[in-house]
């Protein structure tokens, strides 16, 4: 995937949308369902944090990226992340999943990850996130977001997700880009910085908040009725186009992501999904004590077209 | 200019010529010894220098209808010095009764008329003249000077001090012209809009911005302020100076220009921080994020705010009060790109409608870093613009090759990044009168500096400034838009002032009237 960074970020500069251009008030909203409705909000809920914590991730790849170019389209993409959350805030508006100001509960695992990367993502190499955020958009784009529109037919909504779907499809296009620039050089000096990162015990720590995180939601779109091949299938996309390139293929961080995708997909493996699925649970007994409070940036959220 | 230097009896018969070129030059248009153009400080100071040196037939061409330049046009809210006033004052005009540390605008403005009075310099004046370019007629040795609307103005010397900082810029941003609200820039302000109860977006977050936003806080209902890249700041040690202090300044100027010299070395050791990559500028940095830590509680908010440059690279900042009008609760920092400007407000790439009625924009100068400030044409009809267009250069900031006759003040790398910037000044002022007295006591046809000398001069600055913080990777206003650095002088004032102490004939050529010549343009034909 190599692509001219100069006109990804001025085709990102041209691409802007504002909460404002979509009518939230227009009809459709009735469309949605009484039997979809509490599942639809939980699953909005989970989306929308997702969206929120991957905003958080590009502002740390912003701070991280040396290429300035790279710096300013990560610089985008943090505030693009933010929209996607806001608007998603607005559809559950609409839909009469939120009162006043509310803005929904991240569940255990949310917080915990929202945590991690309040402390720890700004100390993290690129590689880490830039290699882990095409994952969770390829799952996103490919399984959720589809998934979402099979469901509900409001028009609104599909407006809404057109924008966020185009916005996601650059974001991909950015993030291949980049897996395969971090692949480029002596395979041996990659594993050796790898090696250095991947046993920093900050990151153990992120990995034991993505592994639950991923297989809470991974049950939650379940709940839903998303059919879990097709989530499989989506995921399997990180390893097809990451890979397509020796340089992508040689970036170490690709392949633990795309082997774990493949573990997380073989529902027959119990060496991993017995141990992750008890942290699923252990992690509900977490004490809240011992979360730290709610950092600010989460308050910059809102469903409101205009401020 | 050895060639010069041999004639004993010129400096008579020079001045003798001199007049007798005037007298047919009043049928034909008046040529003056110098035209200066700007009144700044720098115009100011060098009518004031040239004065007394005994030359006097000079002209001041200002655009505006006061003095000022720079203290005329910053009348924002907050606008003050952040060079310690004792320091931002010529030498030769030293102010006693200074109010404060780092004085407002209205009291250097004030000093200012208060020059234009103690030296007399109102006669000199030619407001609403607005240059529009100049002409330099090798045959006469006379700069033709556009005015705009005006008849031409003709003048032997011209000294450009119209300000590196006199142009206010805009952001590109687009859909600024559909903003159905107010629009104001900080070098342009409007005191009669009332901004009590308007909400307010601020635009910029460079050195006017800090002082605007905590004075603007006081006055509106909401502001938003809107950064794109934040700047390092350090505490700065404001005071109200106390009578004592006045008076013994007053009995004892030599005390003043003790203080003056104390505050000048302070700052020049700031240099060692600032303008290299030294332990001073991590202890600098150290000290600017103990401050930010200090007095932004919020992790999320001291993160926006601090700048991943290194300090120096860009303008480094002073002020107190900042950090704090950003917590008020009816302030708010936003660091989302900014997508455009519509009818109510501003969009910001995280989807949101930031309406206001009024949008400040604290957005700078559009600085001539790669364009002559008008069109100039030199000998040969060379165009100073096709020359800059890489990048602005000079020799000593002053002189261009090509360009005999004309001075510039606050040129090409002569900005300091640490220092006042009238410490430059001054000996630029001092250099230029040299440059004058010389072509008008030799009664010089042309006093250009040499190609060599220049190239050379520029060989060394570029060298050194490679090795300075400017040039250290972030993009600033110092910086062309391909990295060349036209703006900064790479040392100590100390050093400018060194390099700027002699006027280095061997570094010129200089050409006189030949008889020829001479007798043809008596005869006006
Ligand atoms: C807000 C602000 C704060 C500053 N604070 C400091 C400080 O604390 N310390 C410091 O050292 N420096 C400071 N500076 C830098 C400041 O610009 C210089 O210190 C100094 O005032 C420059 O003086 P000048 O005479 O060269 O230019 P100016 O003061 O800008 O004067 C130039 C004059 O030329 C006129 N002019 C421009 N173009 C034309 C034309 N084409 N025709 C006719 N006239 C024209 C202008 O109208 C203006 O009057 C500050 C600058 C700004 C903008
Ligand atoms: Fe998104
Ligand atoms: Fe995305």
């Amino acid at each position: 995937m190599d692509i001219d960074l100069e006109k990804m970020l001025a085709k990102v500069k041209a691409s802007q949308w504002a909460l404002a251009d979509i009518d939230w008030d227009a009809p459709g909203a009735e469309l949605i369902t009484d039997e979809q409705w509490p599942k639809l909000k939980a699953f909005m809920s989970d989306l929308m944090w997702i969206e929120h914590v991957g905003a958080r991730g590009f502002a740390a790849m912003a701070r991280k990226a040396e290429d300035p170019m790279l710096k300013e389209m990560y610089t985008y993409f943090h505030a693009e992340e933010q929209r996607h959350a806001n608007a998603e805030m607005a559809l559950m508006r609409r839909w009469g999943m939120l009162e006043e100001d509310e803005i929904p509960l991240p569940n255990i695992n949310l917080r915990l990850v929202i945590d991690w990367l309040d402390t720890q993502s700004d100390r993290m190499p690129l590689e880490v996130l830039g290699s882990v955020i095409p994952m969770l958009e390829v799952a996103l784009d490919g399984a959720l977001c589809t998934f979402l529109l099979e469901q509900v037919d409001d028009p609104v909504c599909h407006d809404a997700f057109k924008r966020i779907n185009d916005d996601e499809s650059r974001h991909l296009g950015v993030g291949f880009h980049v897996l395969e620039m971090q692949g480029h050089g002596k395979a041996y000096r990659l594993g050796l910085n790898f090696m250095g990162t991947v046993l920093n015990p900050r990151l153990i720590v992120g990995i034991a908040t993505y592994l639950p995180l991923l297989s809470r939601m991974r049950d939650n779109v379940a709940a839903m009725g998303l059919p879990e091949e097709k989530l499989y299938k989506a995921m399997n996309k990180y390893e097809r186009i990451g890979g397509r390139t020796a340089d992508g293929r040689r970036n170490p961080w690709f392949q633990l992501i795309s082997r774990h995708g493949r573990l997380v997909a073989d529902r027959g493996n119990k060496l991993y999904h017995v141990p992750v699925d008890a942290m699923v649970k252990l992690t509900d007994y977490y004490p809240r004590a011992l979360l730290r409070p709610v950092p600010t940036w989460v308050k910059e959220l809102t469903y409101k077209t205009a401020a | 200019m050895s060639a010069v230097n041999g004639h004993a009896a010129s400096k008579q018969a020079a001045s003798a010529s001199r007049r007798a070129r005037k007298t047919p030059a009043a049928r034909q248009a008046p040529v003056l010894d110098v035209a200066i153009i700007g009144a700044g400080f720098s115009g100011l100071g060098t009518a004031i220098r040239l004065r007394e040196q005994g030359i006097s037939d000079i002209a001041i061409l200002e655009r505006g209808d006061d003095v000022g330049g720079t203290w005329r046009d910053n009348t924002y809210p907050g606008a003050a010095c952040d060079i310690p006033s004792n320091l931002y004052s010529f030498s030769f005009a030293q102010n006693p009764n200074w109010s404060r540390g780092y004085s407002g605008s209205a009291e250097i403005l004030d000093y200012i008329h208060h020059l234009v009075d103690r030296f007399e310099l109102r006669a000199l004046m030619r407001f609403r003249h607005t240059v529009t370019g100049m002409t330099f007629d090798e045959a006469r040795g006379v700069w033709t000077i556009r005015v705009a609307g005006k008849k031409n103005v003709h003048a032997r010397c011209v000294v450009s001090a119209q300000g590196p900082l006199a142009n206010p810029a805009l952001p590109n941003i687009p859909g600024i012209d559909t903003f159905g609200g107010k629009t104001i820039h900080s070098a342009r302000w409007e005191h009669s809009y009332d901004f009590a109860g308007k909400r307010v977006a601020v635009i910029g977050t460079g050195a006017s911005a800090i002082q605007i936003v905590p004075a603007l806080a006081e006055r509106v209902d909401f502001l938003k302020v809107f950064q794109r890249t934040p700047a390092w700041i350090l505490p700065r040690p404001g005071y109200a100076a106390p009578d004592w202090n006045k008076t013994l300044f007053e009995k004892l100027p030599a005390s003043q220009t003790a203080f003056r010299n104390a505050l000048f070395y302070a700052h020049e050791a700031m240099a060692t921080g600032v303008i290299w990559n030294t332990p001073v500028t991590r202890l600098l940095e150290g000290v600017a994020k103990a401050f930010l830590r200090h007095q932004v509680p919020d992790a999320w908010v001291r993160r926006q705010l601090t700048p991943q440059y290194r300090i120096g690279c860009k303008r480094l900042l002073v002020s107190n009060d900042y950090y704090p009008a950003l917590m008020r609760d009816n302030v708010k920092l936003y660091t989302w790109p900014i997508d455009k400007i519509c009818e109510k407000g501003i969009r910001s790439v995280e989807g949101i409608e930031h309406q206001v009625d009024c949008i400040v924009f604290a957005t700078g100068f559009a600085v001539s870093k790669a364009a002559a400030p008008f069109p100039i044409t030199g000998v040969d009809g060379r165009r100073l613009d096709d020359e800059w267009s890489r990048g602005a250069m000079a020799y000593k900031s002053v002189n261009v090759a090509g360009y005999p006759n004309l001075f510039m003040a606050l040129g090409p790398n002569s900005g300091p990044g640490h220092n006042s910037a009238l410490s430059y000044m001054e000996p630029q002022i001092d250099y230029i009168v040299q440059g004058i007295q010389t072509i008008l006591e030799y009664d010089l046809r042309a006093l250009d500096v040499r190609e060599d000398a220049q190239a050379k001069h520029n060989a060394q600055l570029q060298k050194r400034l490679a090795k300075t913080n400017w040039n250290s990777g972030c993009a600033s206003w110092y910086l062309t838009e391909d990295g060349f650095n036209a703006t900064m002088y790479p040392g100590f004032a100390t050093q400018y002032k060194k390099q700027m102490a002699r006027f280095v004939n061997e570094d010129y050529r200089a050409i006189r009237y030949e008889p020829e010549f001479h007798e043809r343009w008596m005869r006006n034909d």
